[in-house]
């Protein structure tokens, strides 16, 4: 649904983002992620017009960028804010009215959320009432009351309590179950593996990693598995199935870290190791999208 | 536009909203009104109010003329002592007591005002011009001129300052009272600019430093958040104006009224009657309601207010956008200062030299200029307006200031776009310009 080809976007003496590409699939939800000062920002405000590519194009369902496509984006930035003197009800409502819906439907919709998110006695209240977290939640209902297709969050959870973020994490997986498409900025790793189908990842202004968070991970498999056994075992006859990385004692039970041997499999290991031991405990080891992230970004530079 | 249309309306409804704009609004006018009754009330008191009883102890014997009464001042000739008249002044119902004590006509010395109270500069100025006319009339006697002579001797003056129009018609003009406009214009202009002007920075700042400005944006074009800031803002100083030719209009009718009673309007009449001629032609052109009012009735009061209000808007815009694009560059008000100067010093110029040269000069090359050149044309128009400016003049200013408010609004708009978006940078010009490279 959102097709972003060769961004080239130039600051002066700096490049914000290097012929950047993506795609972002409909009722997905994208993450976005790199490094403080990578260009996610930048590459956010392409998206939502706040500013244009140098060079490049993007698409919308298709169709190239164009104005009438704010209406059907909703974006949460990470530097947010509200009027602070506004009322909640009423600053809800202009901002909507600026997404082009009706006062009156817009009425209806804030009412609805505020009833949602137990909010009910806020229409009246000033943002300089509220706490940060009680701020955060006006923003998010700000952001998707005029029921964009495509939303997009920039560090959503930070300010939040872990109450509150479930209760959003569990909004946003459900608008996504309805049919809005996601693109979420973050560098909070554990959020992407909870949420994201598909992350892409900038560094030093361009593209460096781009795929499902199925396929990445198992592209990151490393045939490494920590095994646990009760017995004694002599590990230098497993030599050719597979190398010892790390071994630990732990209460008559030994747990190694092992990697196969190319062209093994951690059956071989099995039918080495059980005629003499037995065997309490096999994990693959899968790294989390943390290591990949330090990984690939180290590795770059 | 339909979006612009909804800023204005929610910048312009929570500014008109604050208690201080009602406040403001209605204590406006009370000011204006109060100093306006005050400087009435007191003006017309000093005419027909204060009024002095001298006892004249005279031992001069060659003054043979006496002192001659008037509105606020008494003479009464006493053949008593001027020892005796000290002692008993106290319930002698006199305020003081004036002696004049024998003197040659060329050297008057020893001239003395007694009294409990010390005499005012204003009485004994006045009790010295007419002591002083005295002697004068006794020298002239004494050159051998007759009583006649002397009296023939007096004029009193009146200039009637009129002013040719272009149709050839002379029309009467008060100079003091196109002065008096041109300040109270002038000062007004520079005040509304100031801090309408400063209320836009004021609220760019605001939506910069609660990040609001990055969820606008994402809705709307800079471009149009900072035009429906300039002109929401704009129509609350309209708003304000408007309500305050109203209510001081309103006011000061009834404050008028409650300071200046029927009676001291015909006691005044009264001693100018028995004062004199001279007298009374002075009193008229002391009495302020009188000289305004005749003065209101020559100037066209409707222009005026027309062409205010357009320099009102047009001198507004012209620094708003610059005042938008200091906000937008900076974090906090704290750092406005260094982009202000730059800002602020063609309007206080404007504003110092309209007051002071094109008020003494309205019609010189100085002020041809300034009222042309758009930072300062909106002050030193108006100022110059009261005296008479030609209309191509006064069109020629105005094509200039629109030209010049979108030349402001260009750059400002360049500025804003970038600086909205940079947050914790210290900014300074060379950066600014930088900006103006940026393509959207």
């Amino acid at each position: 649904m959102l097709s972003v080809r060769n961004i080239v976007k130039q600051y002066a003496s700096h490049r914000a983002l290097d012929q950047v590409s993506l795609e972002v699939e409909h009722g997905k939800i994208f993450g976005l992620l790199g490094p403080n000062g990578a260009g996610k920002t930048s590459l956010i405000r392409i998206i939502t017009q706040i500013t244009g590519p140098d060079s490049g194009e993007v698409f919308f369902n298709g169709q190239p960028l164009n104005a009438n496509h704010i209406s059907q984006i909703g974006y949460l930035p990470e530097e947010r804010g509200l009027y602070k003197k506004m009322e909640i009800g009423e600053q809800i409502l202009y901002l909507a009215k600026l997404k082009g819906l009706s006062s009156q439907e817009a009425t209806k919709r804030i009412r609805y959320w505020f009833e949602k998110l137990e909010m009910e006695d806020w229409w009246k209240k000033k943002v300089e009432d509220l706490s940060k977290g009680m701020q955060q939640k006006v923003q998010f209902v700000a952001t998707i009351l005029h029921q964009p297709e495509l939303i997009i969050l920039d560090e959503p959870f930070s300010g939040f309590d872990p109450v509150n973020a479930d209760i959003i994490k569990n909004e946003i997986l459900e608008l996504n179950k309805q049919g809005a498409t996601f693109i979420f900025s973050t560098h909070r790793m554990e959020s992407v593996e909870e949420l994201c189908d598909h992350i892409a990842l900038i560094h030093h202004s361009k593209k460096i990693l781009d795929g499902s968070v199925t396929e990445i991970k198992s592209t990151y498999r490393s045939n490494t598995y920590w095994l646990e056994y009760e017995g004694e075992y002599n590990l230098l006859q497993g030599d050719a199935i597979f190398s010892v990385l790390e071994q630990k004692q732990l209460a008559g039970k030994t747990a190694i870290k092992i990697q196969l041997r190319p062209g093994q499999s951690v059956n071989q290991v099995l039918l080495a190791l059980l005629p003499h031991v037995s065997i309490q405990r096999l994990d693959e080891v899968i790294p989390t999208m943390n290591d990949i992230f330090i990984d690939k970004v180290k590795n770059v530079i | 536009m339909n979006k612009t249309l909804l800023i204005i309306e929610r910048e312009y409804m929570s500014r008109v909203k604050k208690k201080s704009f009602i406040v403001m609004t209605i204590l406006g006018p009370l000011i204006i009104a109060l100093f306006y009754g005050l400087i009435i009330y007191f003006s017309i008191q000093g005419v027909t109010g204060t009024n002095n009883k001298i006892a004249v102890v005279n031992d001069n014997k060659t003054l043979t003329e006496q002192l001659v009464s008037n509105k606020n001042i008494q003479y009464d000739y006493v053949k008593k002592p001027l020892v005796e008249m000290k002692k008993s002044l106290k319930g002698s119902g006199y305020d003081y007591v004036l002696y004049l004590p024998e003197f040659a006509l060329d050297k008057p010395e020893g001239i003395q005002i007694l009294g409990e109270k010390q005499a005012g500069l204003n009485l004994s100025g006045k009790i010295s011009d007419q002591i002083e006319e005295l002697i004068r009339n006794q020298k002239l006697k004494e050159s051998g001129l007759t009583q006649e002579n002397v009296d023939k001797l007096k004029s009193s003056v009146d200039i009637n300052v009129k002013k040719i129009t272009e149709t050839g018609a002379d029309e009467d003009s008060s100079a003091g009272a196109s002065t008096i406009i041109a300040y109270v214009a002038g000062i007004l202009m520079f005040m509304f600019i100031m801090l309408y002007g400063i209320q836009v920075m004021r609220g760019v700042i605001e939506e910069k430093t609660s990040r609001i400005i990055e969820v606008m944006i994402s809705s709307v074009k800079p471009f149009q958040l900072m035009m429906g800031k300039i002109i929401g803002i704009a129509l609350v100083g309209l708003t304000q104006f408007i309500l305050w030719i109203v209510l001081t209009t309103a006011i000061s009718t009834v404050a008028v009224k409650a300071f200046v009673s029927e009676d001291d309007f015909k006691e005044s009449t009264k001693v100018e009657q028995s004062v004199g001629k001279s007298a009374a032609a002075s009193a008229m052109q002391d009495n302020p309601i009188s000289k305004i009012q005749k003065s209101m009735a020559n100037l066209e009061v409707g222009k005026i207010v027309t062409v205010f209000l357009f320099f009102f808007v047009g001198g507004y815009l012209f620094y708003s956008a610059l005042y938008a694009a200091i906000g937008s560059a900076v974090d906090s008000e704290t750092e406005t200062q260094q982009f202000m100067l730059p800002v602020m010093m063609p309007l206080f110029l404007g504003y110092a030299l309209s007051l002071s040269v094109v008020t003494n000069d309205p019609y010189g090359s100085i002020a041809f200029w300034l009222s042309m050149i758009p930072f300062t044309s909106p002050i030193a128009m108006m100022v110059r307006l009261p005296y008479g400016v030609p209309d191509w003049q006064l069109a020629l200013s105005m094509i200039i200031l629109i030209v010049g408010f979108i030349g402001t609004v260009w750059v400002a708009a360049k500025i804003y776009r970038v600086g909205i978006l940079m947050y914790g940078k210290k900014t300074n010009f060379k950066e600014m310009i930088k900006w103006f490279s940026y393509k959207n």
